[in-house]
């Protein structure tokens, strides 16, 4: 059981140029998998050609197979992966409805066109505002929220859907310090307890560091690094690749530069 | 720059916010009996949790928004008495989301928009656009059309926009938000070259990184009003953490290791090794 | 702009993991109005509505408005809306203001002047049928407006969803009605961030006609760069899976409603045919 891209190139319609690959990735349940790269390194294209919108809604070339829990993505409706693969896009504002009176309903817009039963649609709204702490926004209008507060009803929402996998695009570029940390750790419990495989982009790699098992390092389309995440943090390659390093190991790095050998200190300071 | 930019680029005024509160129209207090003065040329990083009014503070300089109390001075002068299109010519405000201004087929055609509003032709407004792309990195894109470009870079974009129209006071509301690594650094250098020019530069943002690394002076905004207001080695020191915290921010990794390993006040990673190694030479 | 209620308390439910708290269906998502004309099913509002236009227009004479209006204003005292109906009337002044000129002072055939001022002649006739055609405008957007102040647009949707329509219909509508209120915001913040650039936007006309660009250029660009991803997050929402879409809140549509709904079409088709068939005007 796990999401499976192999050997994955795609191109943009109009575009004779590979946007993303080769790629070969795997996402099994309950794992984090992180993704870093410079901007325009082919971050979105991955998230888009995963999560089966590329090329099934926006067109283009495919070549290679994604495989989600053994079963062909082509062969697979966009409703059909949307429930197996849950998306979630840089900003918030294009994500809502915009057709909703509330963020109860928003959250609840997924469930319902899956056709649930009421009640069920209501367990899981409730579930997915708990999961991220945000039950107090349930009565608000949508539109009238902050961009991190939107940020996180576009989670709940996506959650709502209780797919096997989650591809999130950057969830977190907006939000501040504080709501980053509870969107880091509400998608740890969210792989927790429901088991899904979570792909994250992030170019804040300190939340890499927090949250992901192992990570990849894009770099104009094609895989440049893997590996388990500590492993390639610590890569004095990131650098190259337009990736900053987690701010421990960038001290560690200026300590060096400077000549010093003060690993022992900073090891018992931070911990 | 020639001569001629250089003179027309006058003195930056002094700031000040006198016990400025601002409730916007739905009732949301956003700003209250707030208290700041920012002197020319100095380099100033507002920082706090989404909400706690940063925007809505720096909205208040070029006169977008008006204060329901108190009174914004520049240079002693009331803000109040003048047209936002006149505001344009001393602040320029580089928005957080760059699709909410970008009105043109090409790079070159959406940097000249802002001086020409000002006056600016011919030689003088070229020299401007080539000076602002080169500092934002983008000078091979002259003609690219913005929306072929990515999210990140249309940002580095408004900012070269606003950049184009030598103000003497420069904001940047959250600069650094969906950046890279080098368009970090990018934003980085704007900010030390303009400090480097007299301006007064002014960024909303909540990357403690940045504020520490990058600016002389850092304002802590909580519920409206300002809790910390000093040099970054002051402001994250030890001693306002709680104040920090219960503005929900934390400080930088640096300034926790330093005050740990108890050498003082290290906000940023430079001042971290400058401090380990003066303590330990023979390591160094 | 709120202060961000994000961050949970270290004590609350919502940091620790483990039990969610299910507060079922909340009262906000199923509210009810209340009062006579407020709680009747929205197909029943809208067929009432269309009784009043038609009445108003196909029956001749004073009748037809006059009635439509008693009626109006029971309903509106009743189901407090008469400031609503103020507003409407404030804003259809302009429009009633020119037909009372245009047809004051060229009626074509009328021969009854009320004075003479050299060329201009204002007209009884004229006066008569301007009142007329301004009470019938004035009563018939009173009469769309009732029943449009009256119904919250999730209900007249969700009611529609009951009858059949399809959830691309439903989004279609609730998106356009949205639609409105969103540009005006964003044309808003587009402004802010063009004003800050030195465009002017107070001055001599030709100024602001210059204006236009840097404001629709924006908002034009932004709603085509959006359609592409906002159909990616439909599609991520399910949207377009089969079946019907489960409805949260539904109107109750009670035999009143229905007995209301058959009686206003039943008069509207009488209203047709008897002014069709030339009985009546």
């Amino acid at each position: 059981m796990s999401l499976d891209l192999a050997a994955v190139r795609y191109r943009y319609a109009g575009s004779s140029s590979v946007a993303l690959g080769p790629v070969d990735l795997r996402v099994e349940p309950g794992m984090v998998v992180g993704v870093a790269g410079a901007n325009e390194s082919g971050k979105t294209t991955l998230c888009l050609v995963a999560a089966g919108m590329a090329p099934g809604v926006i067109g283009g070339r495919i070549e290679g197979s994604i495989v989600v829990d053994g079963v062909d993505a082509a062969t697979l409706r966009p409703h059909e992966l949307a429930q197996r693969c849950g998306l979630l896009f840089q900003r918030a504002a294009t994500q809502l409805t915009h057709t909703t009176a509330t963020v109860f309903e928003e959250v609840a817009f997924g469930p319902c066109n899956l056709s649930l039963a009421a009640d069920e649609v209501v367990e899981r709204v409730w579930w997915a505002l708990g999961a991220l702490g945000i039950e107090a926004l349930a009565p608000r209008e949508p539109t009238r929220l902050s961009g991190g507060q939107g940020q996180l009803v576009a989670l709940a929402s996506v959650l709502a859907l209780r797919p096997k996998y989650l591809i999130l695009d950057e969830p977190t570029s907006e939000l501040d310090p504080a709501g980053t940390a509870l969107v880091a750790d509400a998608l740890v419990r969210a792989a927790r307890e429901t088991g899904a495989g979570i792909l994250l982009v992030e170019h804040k790699t300190d939340v890499l560091a927090r949250i992901a098992d192992e990570m990849v390092v894009l770099d104009r389309g094609s895989v440049a690094m893997r590996g388990p995440v500590a492993d390639i943090l610590g890569d004095v390659r990131l650098a190259d690749l337009g990736v900053e390093a987690p701010a421990k190991v960038r001290l560690a790095r200026d300590l060096q530069a400077a000549g010093a050998d003060f690993t022992a200190e900073l090891a018992s300071a931070l911990g | 720059m020639s001569a001629a930019t250089a003179a027309r680029t006058t003195a930056a005024p002094t700031i000040e916010f006198e016990g400025v509160s601002f409730a916007y129209p739905d009732g949301t207090q956003a700003l209250d009996g707030l208290d700041l003065r920012i002197e020319p040329g100095e380099t100033v990083a507002i920082v706090g949790q989404n909400g706690s009014g940063k925007s809505t503070l720096v909205k208040h300089l070029n006169g977008l928004l008006r204060p329901t109390a108190g009174r914004v001075l520049m240079d002693g002068e009331d803000v109040r008495a003048v047209h936002v299109a006149r505001l344009a010519a001393r602040v320029g405000l580089a928005f957080q989301n760059p699709d909410r201004q970008l009105c043109a087929g090409s790079v070159k055609a959406e940097i000249e928009f802002g001086p020409r509003n000002l006056g600016i032709r011919g030689a003088e407004l070229d020299e401007r656009v080539k000076a602002a792309l080169d500092a934002v990195g983008l000078a091979g894109e002259v003609d690219t059309n913005p929306y072929d470009m990515g999210y990140s870079r249309r940002k580095l974009l408004a900012i070269a926009s606003v950049l184009a129209m030598l103000t003497p006071i420069l904001i940047l509301d959250e600069p650094t938000t969906g950046q890279d690594a080098r368009g970090v650094a990018r934003v980085g250098s704007v900010v030390a070259a303009a400090a480097a020019a007299g301006r007064t530069v002014i960024a909303v943002s909540h990357d403690m990184r940045f504020a520490a690394e990058c600016f002389g002076r850092v304002v802590v905004m909580r519920d409206g009003s300002v809790a910390l207001d000093g040099a970054p080695a002051e402001v994250f020191a030890e001693p306002h953490w709680p104040e920090l915290r219960a503005a929900n921010l934390e400080p930088p990794l640096p300034a926790v290791a330093g005050a740990r390993l108890g050498l003082g006040s290290t906000p940023t990673d430079a001042t971290l090794v400058a401090a380990l190694v003066e303590l330990a030479p023979e390591r160094g | 702009m709120e202060r961000s209620p994000l961050v949970p308390d270290p004590g609350s439910a919502a940091s620790s993991p483990g039990l969610p708290r299910n507060l079922g269906l909340p009262e906000y998502v199923t509210r009810r109005p209340s009062g006579f004309y407020r709680t009747l099913n929205p197909a029943t509002k809208l067929a009432i509505a269309a009784l009043e236009v038609v009445t108003v227009f196909l029956v001749p004479g004073w009748l037809g408005p006059i009635a439509v209006l008693l009626v109006l204003a029971v309903v509106a005292a009743a189901s407090h809306t008469m400031r609503a109906l103020a507003v409407i009337g404030l804003a259809a002044s302009p429009l009633v203001i020119s037909i009372m000129v245009v047809n004051l002072f060229i009626l074509p055939g009328a021969v009854d002047p009320i004075f003479r001022a050299g060329p201009i002649a204002p007209t009884w006739s004229g006066l008569w049928f301007g009142l007329l055609t301004s009470t019938r405008l004035l009563v018939f957007s009173s009469a769309v407006a009732l029943a449009y102040v009256t119904t919250p647009v999730d209900d007249l949707l969700a009611d529609m969803s009951r009858r059949g329509l399809g959830r691309r219909g439903v989004f279609v509508v609730g998106a356009a009605v949205q639609m409105v209120p969103r540009t005006i915001e964003r044309v808003g913040e587009i402004m802010d961030a063009q004003r800050a650039r030195g465009m002017d936007t107070e001055g001599r006309i030709w100024r602001r006609a210059r204006a236009i660009v840097p404001l629709a250029a924006p908002v034009v660009f932004g709603a085509l760069t959006e359609v592409e991803e906002r159909t990616m997050a439909l599609e991520a929402r399910a949207f377009t899976a089969p079946g019907r879409q489960t409805q949260l809140r539904v109107p109750a549509d009670r035999s009143r409603d229905r007995a209301l709904r058959w009686a206003a079409l039943l008069a509207l088709a009488g209203v047709v045919v008897l002014r069709l068939s030339g009985r009546v005007g």
